[in-house]
């Protein structure tokens, strides 16, 4: 806590705390290396953070702002002859876009308005959502030419005077509810709205993440949890279903062998024919072959399997759009087959707190074995010697850190030193907060993947995220819906008419059995797919992160973060398993250390440390 | 507890709680102390007991409050303990120590949990936690898992890994470095900004003036302590030494007791069952034998 300096001196410097940053810092620390891991947020894991809801308002209001012109500073006094400077991006300010934010509930606790005067109970709502539609109706009308900021600001200024809906002058928690009366309130209405003052009220309840992501159950990011025991820090909750949207309806998919037979939506002939089309996509055969490069909807057409199961195997199952090759359609049924069953009845784990977690779980592990870590604190420059190759950083503060290899996270770099793909692909973000499930069910806790094919021509396939408060993620009695998809225009245009057929907004009024959004953010994220590790206009030691990429998986940030360690440290073992602090178990009896040699494995008996201080065992 | 810190003793602790330890180990006499025992460094006890001696017994079911107990260390934990506990109660319980860097963190887990002090400094590489087994009474058994923080996440930026779903902590400073008492405010805002009980509440947490050996003047500051605690939300606060072994055993005590108080205060939360540990798994398929 306190302002001391940085040490002079690293084996790596990496910079960001996204996900593919943090598994190398954890990577390198565990094998050794002397490890710098720096972020210029107040928060860890960038892009891929999650943020209590008052994070999250924050997180809006900055990127709101206007970023901070940069300020070229001289740093030539401490370079050393023959050494350059590259200068780093001062901000992020590409990298999020088109941020719009909705309120679709009352302000106030209804219990407490209801107590006033007027207006009466009834027609409070309506009012709370017209107020809103005119706020949809501003934001949406706006031409897109439009700088976004301003729209933003238009959109939380109209909020901002005196309209029932809300905006940040709610962000002050109001202590001084009324407690009793909102629980009556409670009991009063079979589906009572929660207010704007509630969700900021027990905001810490929540945890949003920008990203939203699924880990296979043996996908890449399962296997290096359990591989390095990263999995320490961190529990999980099944996937508990697969939905689809279809024909205007939510449905289950049936996707284990005890889903198919106990679903009611298909008939015996169709159980039968889908048993035997997943049997038979294990293996690959010469019928499969014979349709490498032709789409694997025609396939699946010529297996004459009915529109239902069509539709499943394409958007459920393998997840793929109607035109990805048959070949790439099988490997990705393959492997959604092959995950089932692990640990629960669909491929799917979701990390209970969010997925802001799985980075500082490896922050984590890299600070247990000698990691800095420092955030606010960013890198300024590298030094470049004359054989291309960073020597060292400047920091914010002005200090020269020396390095041998520095990791960066792209959105530190500038643009002419980054070779990208253009345009830019960008990811649409909605961050619903809704009062009910989109599929309600018995057992209330359910959380759900939603797969939304195409509503229209022209738009994009929508992959939706239903999380319930058993994640941790949301206040219990609301849902935290994520959708995702590959940007056609902004947020908005992509994903609120997806929102508007599902949910009930203000829009559509008439549809009070659907689950009611309480409140809704838009934003884009530059996809990361198309950010290469090297062949940048980039030293020869400085590996580039991309930021999170737009499959429903983590293999990519994985796989770069293996890449980059496999070139700092060619020779070094990838993230081999910490050990574990139980193994050595001492009570109040006697002192049993179960793990092998004495106590060096306990992590209490530090390497080196003199043998009479082992533990000894007693029987 | 002050000067009735004796008979609170007993009525907090109905099974005086034995902390033994290893023949050999040459601290041994001043370990093998039972629970109702005084040790002569309790003229700080006053304070932490604004709430009176704790008359309940923490024998009820554990709560979700605790984090979920892993299977594979439970039986055998229980047995082992000797068999009159067969129907005992396990809590494990994640509790954080804090402070600046050097004020003695490792140094006061590593006295209690392992009974060992070094004297030369090393920061913490490569280590977590630390678990300490206490047989809490004879049907209470407590497992205490104490995480430092790691030494390198000393400019505070912590992450929300180490916080989450921590009952109670210990925030720790040198009284020979008076920075570092000055810091305790800090990192008290910073654990309370970063965790809380599921009702709301900040976790319980206690003060470790630590390295009192060394403290040179013997003025006494007890009032002023007091007072400090209680602004700052501190449920009271150590004189603890962990190269003299003094307090340190008092301090864990009354942490645990008052987590255990807290515990049994709380309404019970879903269950946490459905919650998987990716490792189960390959614990299982491994056959891996559990500790013991």
């Amino acid at each position: 806590m306190a302002a001391e300096d940085l040490p002079s001196e690293f084996d790596v410097v990496i910079l960001g705390t996204g996900l593919a940053e943090s598994v190398v810092a954890a990577a390198c620390s565990r094998v050794g290396q002397r490890v710098l891991h720096l972020d210029r947020n107040s928060y860890y894991a960038a892009n891929w953070a999650s943020f209590t809801f008052n994070g999250l308002l924050t997180w809006i209001q900055q990127h709101h702002e206007e970023s901070q012109p940069e300020e070229v500073q001289d740093w030539s006094s401490l370079l050393e002859e023959g050494e350059e400077l590259i200068y780093l991006s001062y901000s992020d300010s590409t990298s999020i876009s088109n941020l719009q934010v909705f309120c679709f509930t009352s302000e106030e606790d209804e219990g407490e308005e209801a107590q006033s005067p007027d207006p009466p109970n009834t027609t409070e709502e309506e009012t709370a959502a017209n107020g809103d539609e005119d706020a949809v109706k501003a934001a949406s009308t706006d031409s897109t030419n439009e700088d976004p900021k301003d729209k933003i600001k238009e959109v939380t200024d109209g909020e901002g005077e005196g309209q029932q809906t809300a905006d940040s002058e709610g962000v002050e928690p109001t202590a001084d509810l009324p407690r009793p009366s909102a629980i009556q309130g409670q009991s009063e209405a079979s589906r009572k709205k929660i207010s704007y003052a509630q969700l900021v009220k027990e905001g810490r309840q929540f945890n949003i993440d920008l990203v939203s992501k699924l880990m296979f159950s043996r996908g890449s990011l399962v296997d290096l949890l359990i591989k390095s025991n990263v999995s320490r820090y961190a529990e999980f909750k099944n996937v508990t279903r697969i939905l689809t949207y279809r024909h205007g309806n939510v449905e289950q998919v049936p996707c284990s062998r005890a889903d198919v037979f106990a679903s009611r939506q298909l008939s015996v002939v169709e159980k039968r024919k889908l048993m035997r089309f997943l049997t038979s996509c294990l293996e690959e055969t010469e019928e499969q072959q014979a349709y490498n490069g032709r789409p694997y909807l025609e396939f699946l057409c010529d297996q004459q399997l009915g529109d239902n199961l069509e539709h499943f195997l394409l958007h459920s199952i393998a997840m793929v759009t109607e035109d990805t090759p048959t070949e790439v359609g099988l490997a990705s049924t393959r492997h959604f087959l092959r995950c089932l069953g692990r640990y629960g009845n669909t491929p799917f784990l979701f990390p209970v707190y969010g997925l802001g977690e799985i980075p500082q779980c490896f922050c984590r592990m890299s600070a247990v074995f000698g990691g800095v870590y420092c955030l606010r604190h960013s890198v300024r420059c590298l030094l470049v010697d004359k054989d291309n190759r960073c020597k060292a950083v400047i920091d914010s503060r002005g200090q020269r850190i020396s390095c041998s290899h520095f990791v960066v996270d792209s959105s530190y770099v500038a643009t002419e030193q980054k070779k990208v793909t253009t345009p830019t692909r960008f990811l649409s973000r909605a961050i619903l907060i809704t009062d009910a499930s989109i599929l309600p069910s018995n057992s209330g806790q359910q959380v759900s993947m939603v797969t939304v094919p195409p509503i229209a021509a022209g738009f994009p396939v929508v992959m939706m995220v239903e999380l319930c408060s058993s994640t941790m993620t949301c206040l219990p009695g609301t849902y935290l819906v994520h959708l995702t998809c590959q940007s056609v225009g902004s947020a908005f245009d992509d994903l609120s008419p997806v929102v508007t057929k599902m949910f009930h907004t203000p829009e559509t009024d008439d549809q009070e059995t659907r689950p009611s959004v309480l409140w809704c953010l838009y934003f884009n994220m530059a996809d990361g797919l198309d950010v290469e590790v090297e062949g940048h206009n980039l030293p020869s030691n400085v590996y580039l992160c991309s930021g999170p990429d737009g499959h429903l998986g983590h293999d990519h940030a994985i796989r770069q973060a293996q890449l980059i360690f496999q070139k700092i440290l060619p020779e070094e073992d990838f993230c081999p398993p910490a050990p574990n602090p139980e193994d050595v178990l001492y009570d109040g009896e006697s002192l049993l250390p179960t793990g092998g040699g004495g106590g060096d494995n306990s992590g209490w008996g530090e390497k080196g440390e003199e043998t009479k201080e082992n533990p000894q065992t007693e029987e | 507890m002050g000067g009735a810190a004796g008979s609170s003793h007993s009525l907090t602790f109905p099974g005086p709680v034995t902390y033994q330890v290893v023949a050999e180990r040459q601290e041994e006499e001043i370990w093998e102390r039972k629970g109702g025992d005084k040790c002569n460094f309790c003229r700080i006890w006053s304070f932490g007991c604004r709430t009176g001696p704790q008359q309940t017994r923490p024998d009820q079911e554990p709560l979700t409050e605790a984090i979920r107990v892993q299977s594979k260390a439970s039986g055998a934990g229980v047995s082992m303990a000797g068999g009159s506990v067969s129907e005992c109660k396990e809590y494990l319980f994640k509790v954080l120590v804090i402070g600046e860097l050097g004020v003695g963190k490792t140094s006061i887990i590593k006295r209690y949990v392992h009974q060992l002090f070094s004297q030369h400094y090393r920061a913490t590489i490569g280590v977590d936690f630390a678990l300490k087994v206490i047989n809490w009474d004879s049907k209470t058994l407590v497992r205490l898992q104490l995480w430092d923080i790691a030494g390198q996440e000393r400019f505070g930026n912590m992450t929300r890994v180490y916080y989450k779903e921590a009952v109670g902590a210990f925030v720790v400073f040198d009284v020979t470095r008076g920075s570092t008492f000055e810091a305790v405010s800090k990192w008290k805002h910073d654990l309370d900004s970063k965790v809380k009980l599921a009702n709301g509440n900040p976790i319980p947490s206690v003060l470790l003036a630590n390295k009192c050996d060394q403290k040179k003047e013997s003025s006494n500051n007890t009032a002023q302590m007091d007072n400090f605690c209680k602004e700052t939300g501190f449920l009271g606060w150590f004189e603890t030494s962990a190269k003299d072994n003094i307090n340190v055993d008092e301090a864990a005590r009354f942490l645990v007791e008052n987590i255990l108080a807290n515990d049994k205060g709380l309404p019970y939360e879903e269950s946490n069952g459905d919650r998987i540990k990716l490792d189960q798994e390959t614990v299982a398929a491994e056959s891996k034998s559990g500790c013991c």
